[in-house]
């Protein structure tokens, strides 16, 4: 019975994009022209230059397109259906979470499992594509596709508690779309989905591996591409794991916290 | 006259309103400085990494970024709140301005006030300044004023591009998604010179979605690269009168999408 209800949790927003053909519609078309864009522009680049920052044309391309397909993975339109935390703050209906038989945190985690899935299903149908057509390249080795795969999963963990920090941090602000969009486009920028990180000044590289966002997609494409060495792969997933540990036993506590401040407006 | 009076008077009291919350007030100033600088930082990663792009000499390049942002941080004053016209219609608001002696596109415009616009244009003022320091072009009165024209041409292109997903959606209320999908193809895209790309992509960045027209072609023209792009010369020279054409096409396009109007409920 359980297992039921988490089926019909998880299920929510996938349906309701399913429901939606404009928007389906509308992600195959972004996924395809996105595609043949950032490969364009990453050939294009490379067409009067070597190997810069470490990185050979099949790589910068192979990360640049692997990094447009990873985006699939979280960008379900939760706002669409009216069911962000930041507006069930804002209208008050957060109370509900809180007096279904589902705790708020499983429910919430929940969701993003069936998004999390519904995106890896967009991602890797992109993906085979991709590798056919010979806009990717594929894996180094056997080992190699093994351990970004791991390294990936891992980079999902720590996405998804960054996401969640970004959604309790709605518990504490009444208008916060503001911070939202700012910690957002923090995790873009420091995670490698403008540009990869390789291309940025040492100092900045230096930054961000003191954050977590890197973890999420910067890690396992450049394990992937080969940017980082199999033989330092053992280092790269300690500390994501360390970070899946370190953002679960926050959220945990935050959570406790923010059940405590759930008011609704009007009392 | 009257309607002007009226424009002004809603602004002043939608500032107001934005003033309530006087942190978010200024966060939102920094998201949309946060937003243009995120431009920046990828035009700055290529420029840096790889030199004479297309051709083009790095100072020449930064006009593209300037003028773009520019003519986006404008839009974002002046037309921005199409964007949120599918929001809009889910929520049923616009049957409610269909009820209202005053243009509904007027009413979207006067929806709230863009306090990130003043962040978008506080960091575009600054790149232009920049670039036109850095410029090594001589910059006459011609030239000065074809700059001017280019950067409103590109904001009523913007807001032509914005408006015709605005019409879409009040026909399928989901299309307002394709709207974040155009805005980020904006800032990725319309930063460099397109020529950098195959011909036929910078082809349909052209003729299919015409960003070039924003920014590439008129910074084109200025610095002496306008023979090189994938229309002819005169094509380029016009990209401010394209911009004002659009828009035309795509305000008649609004009012003969809002008379098809049925409303979300039938």
């Amino acid at each position: 019975m359980a297992l039921l209800y988490a089926w019909r949790a998880a299920r929510v927003t996938p349906l309701g994009e399913l429901y939606t053909p404009p928007r389906m519609t509308g992600v195959l078309l972004r996924l395809t022209v996105q595609v043949v864009l950032v490969a364009s522009l990453w050939r294009g680049l490379y067409a009067q230059s070597g190997t810069t920052a470490g990185m050979d044309r099949g790589q910068a391309v192979t990360y640049a397109v692997l990094a447009v397909l990873a985006s699939r993975l979280r960008e379900l339109d939760q706002y669409a259906g009216r069911d962000s935390v930041m507006q069930h703050m804002h209208f008050g209906t957060i109370v509900y979470w809180y007096l279904r038989p589902l705790p708020p945190q499983r429910y919430h985690a929940l969701r993003a499992v069936g998004e999390q899935l519904y995106g890896l299903a967009w991602a890797s149908a992109g993906y085979v594509v991709c590798l056919a057509a010979g806009v990717v390249d594929p894996p180094g080795s056997a080992a190699v596709a093994a351990v970004s795969a791991l390294s990936l999963l891992l980079g999902q963990l720590v996405l998804y508690y960054v996401m969640l920090l970004i959604d309790q941090f709605c518990f504490w602000t009444l208008r916060n779309s503001a911070a939202m969009l700012i910690l957002v486009f923090a995790q873009n920028l420091l995670s490698g989905v403008y540009a990869p990180l390789w291309f940025f000044p040492h100092w900045f590289i230096t930054l961000s591996s003191f954050l977590p966002f890197q973890a999420t997609l910067s890690v396992p494409l450049s394990l992937y591409v080969g940017r980082i060495p199999l033989s330092d792969a053992g280092l790269q997933l300690g500390v994501q794991a360390g970070w899946v540990v370190a953002l679960y036993l926050l959220t945990r506590f935050v959570w406790r916290r923010a059940a405590r401040r759930v008011i609704s407006q009007g009392g | 006259m009257n309607a002007v009076r009226i424009a002004w008077r809603i602004t002043r009291l939608n500032f107001r309103a934005q003033l309530e919350y006087r942190t978010e007030f200024l966060m939102m100033i920094a998201i949309g400085a946060v937003w243009q600088v995120s431009v920046i930082v990828f035009a700055t990663v290529l420029l840096t990494r790889f030199t004479g792009m297309g051709g083009w000499d790095s100072s020449d390049v930064l006009l593209i970024p300037a003028t773009r942002m520019l003519a986006h941080g404008l839009f974002v004053l002046l037309l921005g709140r199409v964007h949120g016209v599918g929001r809009y219609i889910q929520e049923g608001r616009i049957d409610a301005y269909l009820l209202r002696p005053l243009p509904v596109y007027r009413q979207v415009q006067l929806e709230y006030f863009p306090t990130n616009a003043i962040g978008d244009l506080t960091v575009a003022v600054g790149l232009m300044a920049g670039a036109l320091g850095r410029s090594h072009l001589d910059w006459t009165t011609g030239r000065v004023s074809y700059l001017i024209a280019a950067v409103l041409g590109g904001m009523l292109l913007e807001a032509a591009l914005f408006t015709v997903v605005a019409c879409a959606s009040l026909r399928y209320p989901a299309a307002d998604y394709w709207s974040r999908w155009l805005e980020e193809l904006l800032g990725t895209f319309g930063s460099y010179p397109l020529n950098v790309l195959p011909r036929a992509v910078g082809g349909l960045l052209t003729y299919g979605l015409p960003l070039a027209f924003v920014a590439y072609l008129p910074a084109a023209v200025l610095t002496g690269h306008g023979h090189e792009t994938v229309v002819p010369y005169w094509l380029a020279a016009a990209s401010p009168l394209v911009g004002l054409l659009a828009y035309l096409a795509s305000r008649w396009l609004w009012r003969w999408a809002l008379g098809h109007y049925t409303g979300v409920n039938g």
